[in-house]
């Protein structure tokens, strides 16, 4: 029987665009400490440090190296994942492993990103295989802009909703004290005003470059009952990996591959008991790069039918007083330092399921969260969290 | 929480200049030099599922047994699935610059069933559409160094 493990110390710092007055390991260090500070635990308590970042976007290699001492992984066992969008969850899940095995009691996992420091969207060009996607140079913004395009054709969604999706994001981040966009939007037609970036992705429909840092604590049942009042259990994991890029297509646009999201998520409430998603969970914190891509990802996600994702947002359905909060925190449309992005997912669920959220807390009462990331060509990684087993 | 910036503080410029040369390797290498020598798309079937595997190489993912080496013709023909165009133009790390781009770009299913990504020959907006009949137009010299060195755009045709 394997060992149950929990979220026992949340920590994150104040994203923002630039970070001139920090350098990583700085960075990072402030989660660690905000981390330690929410569990009331010292380093010498933690027996592993599990750690998220993409090497190529600070052009640092062995970035692990570099915050060795700043994350207190000096003499401790531990290593860096980097699976782009999915990297959080995935050294999540490692560290849920480690301690599920009994390998270890605490570990502490770690994503962060200072994406001040060189051209993100040159980095992630680099993902489509040199020797085959070369030439494409879009990052991630090009399959984004082509998702959405084929989402509107396909669902009936138009860019009104679409900046619904939007005007919801900055109401929920300008409640969240550690979201890194708060532009006060109005009205939907502040969105629509906002200058084509790609098309049809505007300027504000897609997410900024932050840096950030995000810490969580976890540790198996008897040490996590010691050391906290509100453990936070890790239920599940899932992740499911897509076939690699073939001619760069980000989806398999006619359907005949199943996107990663639908197989991930499926397998995920079929082991869990869960049979109808949006009553068997209460919320959900998911790795949305633009606003439309939300709305495609509820689909595939199963939280409603397909072509319905825009509905959820034209009923309200998905706001912080919704009767399915999707991204309270302002998601990653409004944050989005990509090693840390799907750690904080998982400290938002956390958080919410505590009900230390504060003034971002959603009014549904969360007894069961979904965290989701995304990467890479279309892969996913889930975590289904609970506040009691 | 950020400080507010009450000192100079320091930052160190770094270029990074890093040659890469890859090997496109066996089954990379047939198509690119067919494409090359004779402005034609092939790839390899996989043994199992017989379906044709894209861009060729020598695993079949779907079955995991090694594909093979039987090779057949494409059709440089297809439908566009999915398009887009920059408006902002974005760093290109392969060509060291800000790349602006005249021709709005495009995911083509070709009638064998494979995806490529390649520009597109029409420029107006207003006349794109998912669907669209499009056929490849090759360049007089290919490189054979990949799709978008020796196919030059994708013509509408009827």
């Amino acid at each position: 029987m394997a060992n149950r493990v929990a979220i026992v110390g949340v920590g994150q710092t104040h994203h923002r665009s630039k970070r001139p007055d920090v350098n990583v390991p700085e960075l990072v260090n402030e989660a660690v400490r905000a981390a330690l500070a929410d569990a009331q635990m010292k380093m010498k308590d933690i027996e592993a440090v599990f750690v998220s970042n993409m090497e190529m976007f600070e052009g640092i290699y062995l970035p692990d190296h570099w915050i060795a001492d700043e994350d207190g992984n000096f003499m401790k066992p531990g290593f860096k994942i980097a699976a782009g969008g999915t990297s959080g969850i995935a050294s999540a899940k490692e560290g849920w492993h480690f301690l599920s095995a009994g390998i270890f009691d605490t570990a502490m996992l770690i994503g962060f990103e200072k994406l001040d420091s060189g051209d993100t969207t040159a980095a992630i060009t680099t993902a489509t295989t040199l020797a085959w996607g070369k030439g494409e140079a879009r990052g991630a913004i090009g399959e984004f802009a082509k998702q959405a395009a084929n989402y509107m054709q396909q669902s009936g969604a138009t860019d009104v909703h679409a900046a619904m999706v939007r005007l919801k994001a900055d109401q929920c981040a300008c409640r969240n004290e550690y979201a890194h966009l708060k532009l006060g939007l109005k009205s939907v037609d502040d969105i629509l005003k906002s200058p084509f970036l790609e098309w049809p992705l505007r300027l504000l429909d897609f997410c900024p470059q932050s840096c950030g840092a995000c810490a969580l604590i976890i540790a198996t049942e008897e040490k996590a009952r010691k050391i906290t009042k509100k453990p936070v259990w890790i239920a599940d994991v899932v992740s499911v990996h897509q076939l690699p890029f073939r001619a760069g297509a980000f989806c398999d646009l006619d359907g005949r591959e199943p996107y990663s999201e639908d197989l991930a998520s499926v397998k995920l409430y079929k082991r869990n008991g869960i049979t109808n998603v949006r009553r068997d969970i209460d919320m959900a914190e998911i790795y949305e790069p633009s606003n439309w891509e939300e709305m495609f990802l509820c689909e595939v996600f199963h939280f409603c039918e397909k072509n319905e994702g825009w509905k959820m947002i034209e009923k309200g359905m998905t706001g912080i007083e919704g009767e399915f909060p999707v991204n309270p925190s302002g998601g990653v449309i409004s944050s989005n330092p990509i090693g840390a992005t799907p750690t904080v997912r998982m400290a938002e669920c956390a958080l919410q399921i505590r009900g230390d959220a504060g003034t971002h807390q959603v009014t549904r009462d969360v007894k069961a969260a979904v965290a989701t990331a995304l990467g890479g060509p279309n892969w996913t990684a889930m975590v289904l969290l609970k506040r009691s087993l | 929480m950020a400080e507010k910036p009450s000192q100079e503080y320091v930052f160190v410029s770094y270029k990074l200049p890093l040659p890469y040369r890859w090997a496109a390797g066996k089954y990379l290498s047939k198509l690119y030099k067919e494409m090359r020598d004779h402005k034609k798309l092939v790839t390899n079937r996989c043994p199992q599922c017989r379906q044709l595997i894209w861009p060729p190489e020598m695993v079949c993912g779907r079955c995991k047994v090694r594909a093979g080496d039987e090779w057949v013709e494409l059709s440089d023909k297809g439908k566009v699935v999915g398009y887009t165009y920059m408006v902002v133009p974005l760093w290109d790390p392969h060509k060291g610059m800000r790349v602006p781009e005249e021709h709005p770009y495009a995911t083509i299913l070709l009638d064998d069933g494979m995806y490529v990504v390649s520009r597109l020959e029409e420029k107006d907006k207003s006349k794109l559409k998912v669907g669209m009949r499009v056929q490849a137009v090759w360049k007089e010299e290919g490189r054979g160094h990949g799709l978008d060195e020796d196919i030059l755009y994708f013509r509408t045709i009827g």
